[in-house]
């Protein structure tokens, strides 16, 4: 009993990760109106970023998050063009051509990490960052809740709280909000729908800044590899919930966490993962538009 | 012929085959990714069938084939007329899937893989070598033809017009579910039967053989070479494949990176890819041309 | 208030969609106080004016200009914040959101002023008042229209485009909106108006102008167009 309830615990601080980059992905299907599944590629590029910031100033934490949310604002920002470009020739090029778009970035940033940085080898971050070295600030009995869940789970909250009260109470927020129930009419009541799109590149840049830092806490590690695992546990996470559905990414970004975390618990080895991608296959097998719906 | 010839022009038809089987089910608007697991999952079928029950090489190429179709007619009961996203997510996680189950059983070697697959044939590893790609070009003229025959019928304007645009095909009468099924088996198929051909080719296979680089290198392969016409794939991808090969080794080492530059900027600049159904029909104007032309001056 | 003043001149405009040419060299004139109203069978063009107007699509030919300046090629966002707003066909208002939110949209190139423009919103509309917090989806038919056309006025426009608003509306509504469209003339208000009610909009209209397949085919005053047979028989039949 003890070991599920840690483990839902423990589920609950990945299930945060996942909830930032699902929301962040979603963001970018509805106001810049792309399929962006190399975002969490980019996001753990960020940590690489943080890693190297880290190893240049010797250890000063906050240049590296620093470093990590500049350089995932920019690449975003630069990648940004790409997609834009394709999209103008909407009608015989669709929504599915930026998901090739986003393969491609993907590529290029996920072999250079494999090449460049580290000749390859997976990045672990020191105790003072990840917060390991403090040890349980919750111990009862099984349960150790470490200083990084707790932090991982409450930025995620304040980011989530944050977004949303971006979306409702801003100027930009609303014409995200507009845009992502119907371009065209955004476009006739004056809301310039480039330049806002522009804007929600750099406001998931922001995001997937923060959410690399969490990261970098929570697992102390990053390889190559961790960037394509990440996007496609994202992408069906949101076909599953159904793309765009804000609300539903939330629920089942946590409930994969919670999943993943509980059969970590009790079996062994890569299964965890075998399991989740199992269940989703499913899911998505039984209901291809998604539980919750689909803006598509 | 050298040992590099021969992976040269056997991994160049096998990339062949797989570029087409994710050609055809985009013939539609679909990416089929499911094909790289068809290809693992015959591959290691081959594997077991050959070593452990002793099965003839023709018939593993066939089951191996009919299981990839098999796989791929079930899943597309769900998926055959999902929008693009969904197709993609299932060829994934099923590649995960498979992935990671192979990975974790002792009985199909693990992380490590299988070794020591045998000669098709009886006779010198040279012989075998030479059978081997006879019969490896044969099935990409297999293929290739009918590819051809489909997208010069009615199923090929019927996969074309929803490509353009699903609904109005709808009003046409077009199935798309049915479309959809036909193209994710036809494409699974041919996974599977890259996937036997690559085993025996190999001679050995390992998990690390079927990445989502592969997925990446086939789609620069379809892309760059246009995903109208199958002649782009057939010119593509040797290319693609046998250049960086004569590259000095700095450069190898940034083939992935290159080919995502080239994916990307193809799709920026030139979305259709450089073979499109224009140019194919300026080429075979000329080439009437200058038939007419002959037959003319002989007469 | 200048009534011979040009507010807005098209000239020769020309607007294709790939191969359909949808409007054939179109000219037209408003001037500053107007009602003018563009009278048209469905596909006549009115929509593809009105959104060419706006910014929406590249001419293949001719000119427009507001206030003096030339904007024909000139985008939405920019001809919005010079003075131009669109009441759409459908009202076009933003279902998921709330009637406040849509009304802040309009404003959203002008948001200081927004307050100012709520308080004068929801004294001609007390209804979007007593609403503001629900969903516009909530709304009924001449709720939305008056919603699309309070959104438009947040934005501080000069000229207003409105695009066919009796469409889906019962006759009692519609004197409604034509009636507060005509109270926002006299308050300043250009408005350029489209419709299939030719005689309620002439009624209301100082000047007219049909469409036809892409051509004007005619215009005149309200009063002349009212009594022009072929007009009567084209439009104001049963």
């Amino acid at each position: 009993m003890e070991v599920l309830v840690a483990q839902i615990f423990n589920g609950l601080s990945i299930g945060s990760i996942y909830v930032l980059l699902v929301t962040g992905f979603n963001l970018l299907l509805l106001v810049a109106m792309i399929i962006h599944f190399s975002f969490p590629v980019v996001v753990v590029f960020s940590m690489y970023m943080a890693w190297i910031t880290l190893q240049i100033t010797g250890g000063n934490v906050l240049l590296s998050v620093l470093a990590s949310v500049v350089s995932a604002i920019l690449i975003n920002m630069a990648t940004a063009p790409l997609f834009q470009h394709i999209m103008k020739k909407r009608g015989s090029v669709d929504i599915n051509a930026t998901m090739v778009i986003s393969m491609g970035i993907g590529m290029v940033i996920t072999d250079y990490l494999s090449h460049n940085l580290n000749h390859g080898f997976p990045i672990a971050f020191p105790d003072n960052f990840t917060g390991a070295g403090k040890g349980a600030l919750v111990n009862l009995g099984l349960i150790h809740i470490s200083f990084g869940q707790i932090l991982t789970l409450g930025v995620g909250i304040v980011a989530v709280l944050g977004l949303f009260w971006i979306l409702y109470k801003t100027k930009h927020g609303r014409a995200f909000r507009a845009i992502a129930e119907n371009p065209d009419g955004a476009k006739l009541v004056g809301i310039p729908l480039l330049k806002t799109g522009l804007l929600s590149y750099a406001l998931t840049g922001l995001l997937g800044g923060v959410t690399a830092v969490l990261m970098a806490i929570l697992l102390g590690s990053a390889s190559p590899g961790l960037g394509d695992q990440l996007g496609h546990k994202v992408l069906a996470v949101s076909i599953i919930a159904g793309l765009g559905n804000l609300h539903g990414g939330l629920v089942i970004g946590l409930l994969l966490g919670i999943v993943e975390a509980v059969i970590q618990g009790y079996w062994a080895g890569s299964w965890s993962n075998a399991v989740a991608f199992g269940i989703m296959l499913v899911a998505i097998l039984v209901k291809p538009k998604g539980i919750f719906g689909t803006k598509l | 012929m050298s040992l590099t010839l021969f992976y040269f022009l056997g991994i160049a038809a096998i990339y062949i085959l797989m570029s087409w089987a994710i050609y055809i089910p985009y013939r539609m608007g679909q990416l089929h990714f499911m094909t790289v697991a068809n290809m693992a999952i015959s591959a290691y079928f081959a594997a077991v069938a050959t070593l452990s029950w002793g099965w003839p090489f023709w018939l593993v190429l066939i089951a191996g084939t009919l299981l990839g179709a098999l796989i791929g007619w079930i899943a597309s009961f769900a998926i055959g007329d999902a929008p693009c996203f969904a197709v993609v997510i299932v060829g994934f996680t099923l590649i995960y899937l498979t992935k990671t189950i192979i990975e974790n059983t002792e009985a199909l070697g693990g992380p490590l893989g299988i070794f020591s697959i045998p000669k098709i044939i009886e006779g010198t590893s040279a012989a075998n070598r030479h059978v081997i790609l006879i019969i490896v070009y044969l099935l990409v003229l297999l293929v290739g033809y009918l590819i051809y025959r489909m997208d010069h019928s009615r199923l090929g304007r019927a996969a074309s017009s929803i490509f353009i645009d699903r609904e109005l095909a709808t009003t046409f009468g077009v199935n798309v579910k049915k479309m959809g099924m036909f193209l994710q088996t036809f494409g699974s198929a041919i996974g599977g039967m890259s996937g036997v051909m690559y085993l025996f080719i190999m001679r050995a296979i390992s998990p690390n053989h079927f990445t989502f680089h592969l997925i990446g290198v086939c789609m620069t392969m379809l892309f760059v070479g246009g995903y109208t016409t199958q002649w782009g794939v057939l010119i593509a991808a040797p290319l693609l494949w046998g250049i960086p090969l004569i590259l000095p080794e700095s450069v190898q080492s940034w083939k992935i990176v290159i080919y995502g530059v080239l994916l990307i900027s193809v799709l920026v600049v030139k979305p259709e890819g450089f073979i499109t159904r224009p140019f194919l029909s300026k080429i075979s104007h000329r080439i009437q041309k200058i038939l007419f032309k002959k037959v003319e001056d002989k007469i | 208030m200048g009534q011979n003043d040009s507010l807005l001149m098209v000239n020769n405009l020309e607007v294709s969609y790939g191969h359909v040419n949808a409007l054939k060299g179109v000219s037209m004139n408003i001037r500053k106080g107007e009602i003018v109203v563009l009278i048209g069978a469905n596909g006549a063009g009115k929509t593809t004016l009105m959104e060419s107007i706006l910014g929406v699509n590249q001419p293949k030919g001719g000119s427009i200009s507001f206030k003096g300046k030339d904007i024909t090629n000139s985008p939405v966002d920019r001809n919005v914040r010079s003075g131009i707003f669109l009441v759409p066909e459908g009202r076009g208002v933003f279902a998921t959101l709330t009637v406040l939110d849509n009304l802040l949209l309009g404003a959203h190139h002008n948001l200081k002023q927004a307050s100012d423009k709520l308080k004068l919103v929801f004294d001609a509309f007390p209804v979007l008042g007593e609403r503001k917090e629900q969903v516009a989806g909530t709304l009924s038919g001449g709720e939305r229209q008056m919603l699309a056309i309070a959104r438009a006025l947040m934005s501080d426009p000069e000229m207003i485009l409105v695009d066919e608003p009796s469409i889906g509306l019962a006759p009692i509504i519609v004197n409604d909106i034509f009636e507060i469209l005509g109270k926002l003339n006299r308050e300043g208000y250009t408005i350029l108006l489209s419709e299939q009610n030719v005689y309620k909009a002439l009624k209301l209209a100082h000047r007219g102008y049909v469409l036809e397949t892409g051509h004007i085919i005619k215009e005149g005053s309200a009063g002349d167009l009212l009594s022009d047979p072929s007009i009567v028989e084209a439009y104001l039949g049963a």
